[in-house]
């Protein structure tokens, strides 16, 4: 059963549609991507998804459960890292992560308190008021993780944090995968999402691009790029390569096949090439094309 | 239980200041009246003023001023009408302050429903107005013992102060819970302060008009002050009328925020 299912959202602002018919599915235990340009309608889609505003249209469900209607029972098994962290600023963080306990009627372990403490080096006397934007993120993720939950959905959650931390929170985050939570990243940050997610959804003008398995698209599609005075198109359209790029003395691939038939191909050539690069497809190429697709379908 | 909590102690200090500033205000005033007393201020002649007019600012009868209770009760109308307005802070600022400040946004990721959000705040912030008005009234009472003039009955005064304390808590939570549905409308608290004074205000002087004019005497149900106007407590008792009116607009004001909250769109 999915943890995250959205079915055909969508969520008018007056005339304005910021999401519209938006769906897509996450599994148990999957490290999910959430991305797309600014304005896309990430966070609309997330803020559906905790009930902060009514949806105009659809059906959400989380952990099993359709929200609204299940509001309560569903957060006790979430945690949520907001973009903007804003909590109370003449509490300490200590109090904080005390009454965010409280809220889910936990005692907490204070070792495992303490540990996060230590390892995001959080000082928790301070007021939360007079921390900085990266330590009150930190805040914002311990609050998010203190009470154990089957489903983290974080809102760029990286931002202003400095690389040592980055590294731990992912480290934390993939200790959570690995303990059977899911997870689900919304960020701006391709290689971060490249880097740990095993799948992702693309979103663009409030509508869904597509959905892709990163652990299988990356690995099968190669990037071949061809410099040279004549480029050979048609051979490697004949060897199944697509041309997603073409300049005079330069030429993009995206491929396929095995790399043997590709390199017998370039060996036999007639002519020279200057230049020949053969890469993995990284997230920023599919993240370009798919968006580069969608504009030209559109005009 | 824990919003409840995190609320009270949010508005300790707001509490804190404002029960000093009208304790300290309170004493001050009480504390003048044996001078006033020896300047025959009773004895003004007030016939050339408009009747009307007097009435309107509850100065029919300036005899009274020789008492404790007339001169308490025609000086502390105004500590009433500013405790209308503390109480009309506490409740415009309570729901908006929360999407203003962003904080909604780790509240509303707890487990806790809308209703038990508008519901905890209620609760609280209803607690910390009884707490302020429990504390004035008792700083009052007191200063009116310490300068009562003599031959006036503890007694009397106790019963009279009693009947003020209940009118006046009625008042305050009618302001209260009325700010309180002005706030789950806005989402910034930047305009409550002037909202909650613009409603004491206007309902002030809806009552001053019903007052002045026969034709518009049902204007006074609209103003809850005239529900705790001590001048009138003092001389009439407990104004039943006004209270049921002031429960009524209560009940009202409270389902419509519970029924407006749950449905709204949080800005976060």
């Amino acid at each position: 059963m999915p943890v995250i299912e959205l079915s055909h959202i969508s969520k008018r602002f007056g005339k304005f549609v910021a999401v519209n018919d938006l769906s897509f599915s996450v599994e148990q235990g999957e490290f999910f991507g959430f991305i797309g340009p600014n304005g896309a309608g990430k966070s609309t889609t997330m803020n559906m998804m905790l009930n902060f505003i009514k949806r105009s249209g659809g059906e959400i469900s989380l952990l099993g459960k359709s929200v609204p209607q299940h509001d309560l029972d569903v957060k006790k098994r979430i945690g949520y890292v907001p973009s903007d962290v804003r909590f109370y600023p003449q509490l300490r963080v200590q109090d904080l992560i005390r009454y965010t306990l409280d809220f889910h009627h936990m005692e907490g372990d204070q070792a495992e308190i303490d540990r996060y403490f230590e390892l995001f080096q959080i000082d928790r006397k301070k007021k939360f008021g007079d921390l900085s934007l990266g330590n009150k993120k930190k805040v914002a993720l311990v609050c998010a993780l203190i009470h154990h939950p089957e489903l983290i959905i974080m809102d760029e959650p990286t931002n202003g944090l400095d690389p040592l931390m980055h590294a731990r929170l992912f480290r934390v985050l993939k200790e959570k995968q690995e303990q059977g939570a899911t997870i689900f990243l919304s960020s701006h940050n391709l290689k971060e999402v490249e880097d740990y997610c095993s799948k992702v959804a693309f979103i663009r003008s409030g509508q869904l691009v597509g959905v892709e398995d990163l652990s299988q698209v990356n690995k099968k599609t190669k990037i071949v790029t061809l410099k040279g005075s004549k480029l050979p198109l048609d051979e490697m359209k004949a060897i199944g390569a697509t041309c997603t790029k073409k300049e005079e003395h330069e030429a993009r691939f995206l491929y396929e096949g095995g790399l043997p038939q590709l390199f017998s191909t370039l060996s036999n050539l007639s002519t020279d090439l200057e230049d020949v690069t053969v890469a993995n497809r990284d997230l920023e190429e599919q993240f370009m094309s798919m968006y580069e697709r969608q504009e030209g379908e559109r005009l | 239980m824990t919003l409840f909590r995190l609320e009270c102690r949010t508005h300790i200090k707001t509490l804190v200041i404002w029960i000093v500033v009208v304790g300290v205000l309170t004493l001050g005033l009480v504390s003048l009246f044996p001078a006033m007393k020896d300047m025959g201020l009773q004895q003004m002649d007030l016939k050339s003023m408009p009747k009307d007019m007097l009435k309107a600012f509850n100065l029919s009868d300036m005899a009274a001023l020789a008492t404790i209770k007339g001169y308490f009760g025609y000086e502390y109308q105004y500590i009433v009408i500013a405790t209308g307005i503390f109480a009309a802070m506490l409740g415009t600022n309570a729901l908006a302050r929360e999407e203003a400040e962003g904080t909604i946004g780790y509240l509303y990721a707890q487990p806790i429903t809308r209703l038990s959000i508008v519901g905890s705040k209620m609760l609280a912030n209803s607690l910390l107005y009884t707490v302020y008005w429990a504390v004035s009234m008792a700083i009052a009472f007191l200063g009116c013992i310490l300068f009562k003039e003599s031959g006036a009955s503890v007694h009397g005064l106790f019963k009279s102060f009693a009947q003020l304390a209940f009118s006046g808590w009625v008042m305050g939570l009618t302001f209260l819970v009325f700010g309180f549905l002005l706030s789950s409308f806005l989402s910034t608290n930047k305009s409550a302060t002037s909202l909650s004074l613009g409603v004491v205000f206007l309902t002030f002087i809806l009552g001053v008009v019903g007052k002045m004019n026969d034709d518009f005497q049902a204007l006074v149900f609209f103003s809850p002050v005239d529900t705790a106007l001590p001048s009138t407590v003092f001389k009439n008792g407990i104004e039943w009328n006004y209270i049921v009116t002031d429960l009524i607009v209560i009940m009202v004001s409270c389902l419509l925020t519970f029924w407006i909250y749950k449905r709204k769109d949080l800005k976060v």
